[in-house]
């Protein structure tokens, strides 16, 4: 795919994702009705059960974009999989603010040790190191490396975590939407819910399609850029290949 | 196969021998254990709690910081004039690399376990169970899984600026299931119920362990090669 559909691809995204984003404001502040039993702070789960869907949606991506790097050693899996790892990490953190502002009015505490608050933080952590280990190695391509690893081993390891942290008691409401019976939801709640799920998800491909060109862009730079620092040596076209 | 195990021995022989010659880590650890358990007493309100009904936990916590102190190190002695790359250019296979630093730190790790809970048995009177074999099973189970996790980690480490500051943010949040478990079987045991109790945990912490290593000696190749 060349780099200039990908851009567009992104603007289209980015337009619509925008657009459902402020119908599905609207809808949590003017349309949807009030849940009878928690009240008007139901609202933030409009907000944060999508940032859920897709911070896990992300990682997904990283894990899946990352073992395949491993595999072909393919730079521009690498673009995308760090591409999805940003996005999903701001999603993450929708997720871990929204949730305790919840909490305080509907539990009367701002965290507790909680199966799927655990996960989410620690996938959280995840990120960090998968964003650290990147950062804080002088070979670009060992970095690259290193931050396949540790997606690769993060997801390996996300499936037993979910047990563990599941062994605990529940205290979070247990799933409304995504159960085998059907949505349990009032269907204005639901067509809110499903809006924002696709707001959301459109802004993350978004944001990851523009991420990914900007790391095309970067790599394309450093490859100009090191055959210009050596002009004894004819650069190779790879190097000096448009993105 | 048998040149593999081989391999697997030469290279755990080399760094055991080093160790055991130097005694760096072996003594670090050892005195953390000790030091952190006298900390751990005077932390303890005793009027409140007895240190005996936290010591399930606190013995893995103290193992996996204790653990994290030594295996830091693994690649500390490679980093220094080039002694990776002529461990690279040994004919051995990166996986075979691998798992004999994973036995090399298992031995060491399990020693330090074995003292931790010597430790807490003699200062905070922890009565260990009369069949210590179910215990021993849950504790060295996770000692593997811990090292298999945390050789790979302190192999990417190694390699970058931050070093050894950067291991627990990588490896912490995977260690989840193994201080879950890890923690439930040992208080288990160590309250004097029957082995089958702790079956389940000491399940979890066998599919833990097997998933560590099964990607340790996946990946390790990707993290040496240059």
């Amino acid at each position: 795919m060349s780099l200039r559909t990908v851009r567009w691809a992104g603007v289209v995204l980015g337009f619509l994702g925008v657009a459902l984003t402020i119908l599905f404001h609207w809808q949590v502040f003017f349309w949807v009705p009030t849940e009878a039993s928690m009240g008007i702070v139901q609202r933030i789960f409009y907000i944060h059960l999508p940032a859920a869907w897709v911070g896990f949606f992300a990682f997904g991506i990283v894990a899946l974009c990352s073992a395949v790097y491993l595999w072909l050693g393919e730079e521009k899996l690498d673009h995308a999989a760090r591409a999805a790892a940003e996005g999903g990490m701001i999603f993450t953190t929708i997720v871990l603010t929204s949730g305790p502002l919840w909490a305080r009015l509907a539990w009367g505490t701002w965290w507790t040790w909680e199966p799927r608050l655990t996960l989410t933080l620690l996938l959280w952590f995840i990120y960090l190191g998968y964003f650290l280990v990147r950062s804080s190695t002088d070979n670009l391509d060992r970095g690259r490396k290193f931050a396949a690893v540790v997606g690769v081993v993060g997801a390996l390891n996300i499936p037993l975590i979910h047990m563990s942290v599941y062994w605990f008691r529940s205290l979070h409401p247990q799933p409304v939407v995504a159960r085998v019976d059907g949505p349990q939801l009032h269907p204005d709640m639901a067509t809110t819910v499903f809006t924002a799920l696709g707001a959301w998800t459109l802004v993350f491909l978004s944001l990851f399609l523009f991420r990914y060109a900007a790391a095309r862009l970067e790599a394309y730079a450093d490859r100009v850029e090191a055959a210009r620092l050596n002009p004894t040596r004819s650069a190779t076209p790879e190097e000096v290949m448009a993105p | 196969m048998r040149e593999y195990l081989g391999q697997i021995r030469a290279i755990a022989a080399k760094d055991l021998r080093v160790e055991f010659r130097t005694k760096e880590r072996i003594a670090a650890m050892g005195a953390f254990v000790v030091l952190t358990a006298i900390l751990f007493n005077y932390a303890v309100d005793r009027t409140v709690v007895h240190p005996r009904e936290l010591a399930a936990g606190m013995i893995w916590i103290v193992i996996s910081l204790a653990g994290l102190l030594g295996l830091g190190r693994t690649f500390e002695l490679e980093k220094e004039d080039g002694a990776l790359d002529g461990l690279l250019v040994a004919p051995v296979p990166r996986d075979a690399l691998y798992l004999g630093k994973v036995v090399a730190n298992t031995v060491l790790l399990a020693g330090v376990t074995a003292l931790t809970v010597a430790v807490f048995a003699l200062f905070f009177q922890v009565r260990l169970p009369g069949n210590p074999l179910p215990l021993i099973g849950v504790l060295l189970t996770g000692t593997v899984g811990f090292v298999a996790l945390g050789t790979l980690f302190s192999g990417i480490t190694a390699g970058t600026r931050m070093g050894d500051t950067l291991l627990p943010i990588l490896l912490f949040p995977l260690l989840v299931p193994l201080i879950t478990f890890g923690a439930a079987a040992t208080a288990d045991l160590l309250a004097g119920l029957s082995p089958g109790e702790s079956a389940y945990s000491l399940r979890v912490l066998a599919a833990f362990t097997l998933v560590a290593l099964t990607a340790g000696v996946g990946l390790f190749r990707f993290i040496v090669e240059d």
